[in-house]
């Protein structure tokens, strides 16, 4: 076919007229908007909407939630601006929840090694394990309804329970050493903190429960040159809390111990603490030396610390020498500092060690996926979500977001006890089980989480103390029965105790400590999953959330 | 061929394809559907005593919105034939006594990502709903649902006018009429706010 003129002349004139009608933009949109509803996408069902109150159960911290239904099924999420501890703050994770069960890697079948297997046999597996010798059960969010499912059933065996502890919870263990406090009953006093040290925790970038430090960075810190709370920041790199921070102090990766003994070395010499705690035996020279900082900087710092105090000090992880200057501060057992909270006496052991001998292990879901224990016994994996690259020899599946009733207990940092009921919102499928039915398939005679939840119930009623946070803050002691009590919580209320009335504890501190962490001789399995992305899977929400968008650091990018 | 010619074949090409673009595409892209009932809004508000729109669109007690009133909220009303008209004989022998829903067609439904709280809207910011539906809640007639060929929703929701270029206030539903009118009131909301 010839091309002529005339065809050239129509060509160019259409293709100008085009450009000039809304035909372009127009059909780019609607290709778009069709794009998105290809048969094969799942969509949520239509029909009507509901708000549901619950709480997040992929970590300890339990923020407070707004679960909108559609059908009867999750299509979204939201924070709770009520809730005492998270304020309406959820994490990228926490966005994005209701997504996960829908996740290609959800675990639907028992596994036992490279081949399918069913629930009975590894029941009958798990009970041949208990018969031949001791088992170990670890839980990654002690203090809940099945945890002490799983503690009776490993008592009736001789068997122990040990949990994996958050670095959160990790920075809090040596006060409890040293006072015989346990860590779940300490927590940070935040909120009348007028100066927070940090020593590289991420504090606004996911630290513990996200949005407590946030709201507080943001009513009381942001965007002032003169804030009432002072963050001081300690870490190598800029990171997201370090750009926002009041102060950042940029010191040599791995040497935030000797920046500890040169500032508390400063305070005593210079009297400007009383003389609490023991000298570091490290110059300030030396400390300067391994920081990177001059002598004068590490001087201005330690009078910066005590301009405005309450002053406390924040690891991030196990780290003695901090601890050690939080001592001399005088923040470890005072009003803005370390506090003791009202409740919680037990200790729990570290599953880091004492489980080499056992003959089984079971592994709560609640276990960050990374998490490896030091032992060679057959393994019992649960998990809702296939991580890959397990090395469990039997992987369990277990409910995905809200498919089971769980309790929620006070998060690992918080300074006031609460406690709450997340009620499964949808049912879960036949082919899984959690952990504790799966014991309580072994042993009948346990209890069932209803009635260990009644039961809690009924001890905050006849305890009359402490305020119900619903939509409304209702005292307990106006609480007709255990019933109303026990009803406003599987709504969404969140349980908050009294501030206690004293918060102190005494810290036992002779000499500076000469390591750098408690744990450094245990196992190197102790898991980092609030700072570093630990989760198995990530629903595309969150991955549009924390990495295309990059609002949340990556853990590589914060050690490099 | 003369300049003259070359000026004219050019200038029918350019008429041709704007008359295609701006007359003709939007008449092909979307196909008109009827509502199954004819509804009087004007009629519910002058003769029945529902003046305010909250009597049928009302907002549940968890805040979320009901939307267009199911069908038990008709047949409230509507439980026998009130008028001889077709539609009232659609209404009350095809949806009420089966006790079906009628399938009202959508103006204003969105994909299933969006997420838009009118308690908020009316609640907190205090919008009249006028100042979205303008007088819509006083016309006599249901609009001919006009659906998108391609991507299957409402002409409502990108506007009547194609070129989007000097549409009213409440005309449009992209998300960036939400944007336009949530900067006119200096609102800002993260993406989260309606992408939840």
């Amino acid at each position: 076919m010839k091309l002529t003129r005339r065809d050239l002349l129509w060509g160019v004139a259409g293709t100008a007229g085009l450009l000039v009608t809304p035909v372009p933009w127009k059909l780019l949109d609607d290709v778009s908007i069709w794009s998105q509803n290809w048969p094969w996408i799942p969509q949520p069902a239509h029909g009507p909407v509901e708000v549901k109150q619950s709480f997040c159960t992929l970590c300890p911290n339990g923020c407070g939630m707004r679960v909108r239904m559609a059908s009867g099924w999750p299509v979204g999420v939201a924070g709770v601006a009520s809730h005492p501890i998270s304020r309406g703050a959820l994490c990228p994770l926490g966005f994005g929840v209701h997504q996960l069960n829908w996740h290609p890697r959800r675990l639907r079948t028992v596994r036992h090694g490279a081949s399918s297997s069913s629930w009975e046999a590894a029941q009958v597996a798990f009970a041949k394990a208990c018969s031949e010798g001791p088992i170990a059960i670890i839980d990654g969010y002690p203090g809940r309804a099945a945890s002490s499912v799983f503690e009776t059933f490993v008592q009736k065996r001789n068997g122990s329970y040990r949990t994996v502890s958050s670095p959160e919870t990790l920075a809090l263990a040596p006060y409890a050493n040293w006072s015989g406090v346990p860590v779940a009953g300490l927590g940070y006093d935040l909120e009348n903190a007028q100066t927070i040290v940090s020593f590289g925790a991420p504090l606004l970038d996911g630290w513990a429960t996200p949005g407590r430090f946030t709201r507080l960075w943001a009513e009381r810190a942001a965007g002032s040159k003169d804030p009432q709370l002072r963050l001081i920041q300690v870490e190598a790199s800029l990171s997201r809390t370090a750009a926002r921070a009041w102060q950042w102090v940029s010191v040599h990766a791995g040497s935030e111990a000797a920046l500890a003994a040169g500032v508390a070395r400063v305070l005593l010499e210079e009297h400007l603490v009383p003389a609490r705690g023991p000298m570091p035996p490290m110059t300030l020279a030396e400390a300067a030396g391994q920081t990177g900082l001059s002598t004068g900087a590490i001087v201005d710092l330690a009078r910066t610390m005590v301009a405005r105090p309450p002053v406390v000090a924040i690891a991030n992880g196990d780290n003695l020498a901090i601890a050690a200057l939080n001592v001399v501060l005088g923040a470890a057992g005072a009003r803005g500092g370390i506090v003791r909270k009202s409740k919680h006496t037990e200790s729990y052991a570290s599953a880091d060690t004492g489980i080499d001998s056992a003959r089984a292990v079971l592994i709560d879901a609640s276990v960050p996926w990374d998490f490896v224990p030091p032992t060679n016994a057959e393994v019992f994996r649960f998990a809702a979500w296939d991580g890959g690259s397990s090395t469990a020899d039997w992987l369990l599946p277990a409910p995905g977001f809200l498919e089971e009733l769980t309790d929620v207990p006070t998060a690992p940092t918080s300074a006031i006890a609460t406690y709450a009921v997340a009620p499964s919102l949808l049912k879960a499928s036949p082919e899984v089980q959690s952990a504790a039915q799966f014991l309580s398939g072994i042993d009948p005679a346990l209890m069932t989480m209803e009635k260990i939840i009644h039961a809690r119930c009924a001890d905050l009623f006849r305890g009359r103390a402490g305020t119900l946070q619903g939509q409304e803050a209702t005292p307990v002691a106006k609480f007709a029965s255990v019933q109303k009590l026990e009803e406003q919580l599987w709504k969404g209320a969140v349980w908050v105790d009294e501030p206690p009335r004293s918060t102190a504890f005494r810290c036992q501190l002779k000499e500076w400590p000469t390591t750098v962490s408690s744990a450094q001789a245990l196992s190197s399995s102790s898991v980092n999953w609030s700072n570093a992305w630990r989760a198995p899977v990530l629903p595309p929400l969150a991955s549009k959330l924390y990495q295309e968008s990059s609002l949340r650091e990556a853990p590589d990018r914060r050690n490099a | 061929m003369s300049t003259r010619r070359n000026i004219l074949v050019f200038g029918i090409g350019l008429a041709v394809t704007l008359l295609a673009g701006w007359v003709a595409f939007p008449r092909v892209l979307y196909v008109q559907k009827q509502q199954p009932l004819e509804f009087r809004h004007k009629t519910h508000a002058e003769k029945s005593g529902l003046a305010e729109c909250s009597q049928c669109h009302a907002l549940r007690d968890d805040g979320t919105f009901a939307g267009i009133p199911a069908m038990e909220t008709c047949a409230g009303c509507h439980s026998e034939k009130m008028g001889t008209s077709k539609a009232e004989a659609i209404l009350v022998d095809t949806y009420i006594k089966p006790g079906k829903e009628t399938p009202w067609l959508v103006y204003a439904q969105q994909p299933a990502n969006v997420w838009f709280s009118h308690a908020i809207h009316v609640k907190r910011a205090a919008l009249a709903c006028s100042e979205c539906h303008s007088t819509y809640g006083e016309s006599d007639e249901v609009k001919v649902y006009q659906q998108n060929r391609i991507s299957g929703y409402s002409r409502d929701i990108w506007g009547h006018s194609i070129s989007r270029l000097r549409r009213a206030p409440h005309e449009g539903m992209k998300m960036s009429d939400c944007e336009d009118c949530h900067r006119r009131h200096n609102l800002e909301v993260g993406c989260l706010g309606c992408h939840q």
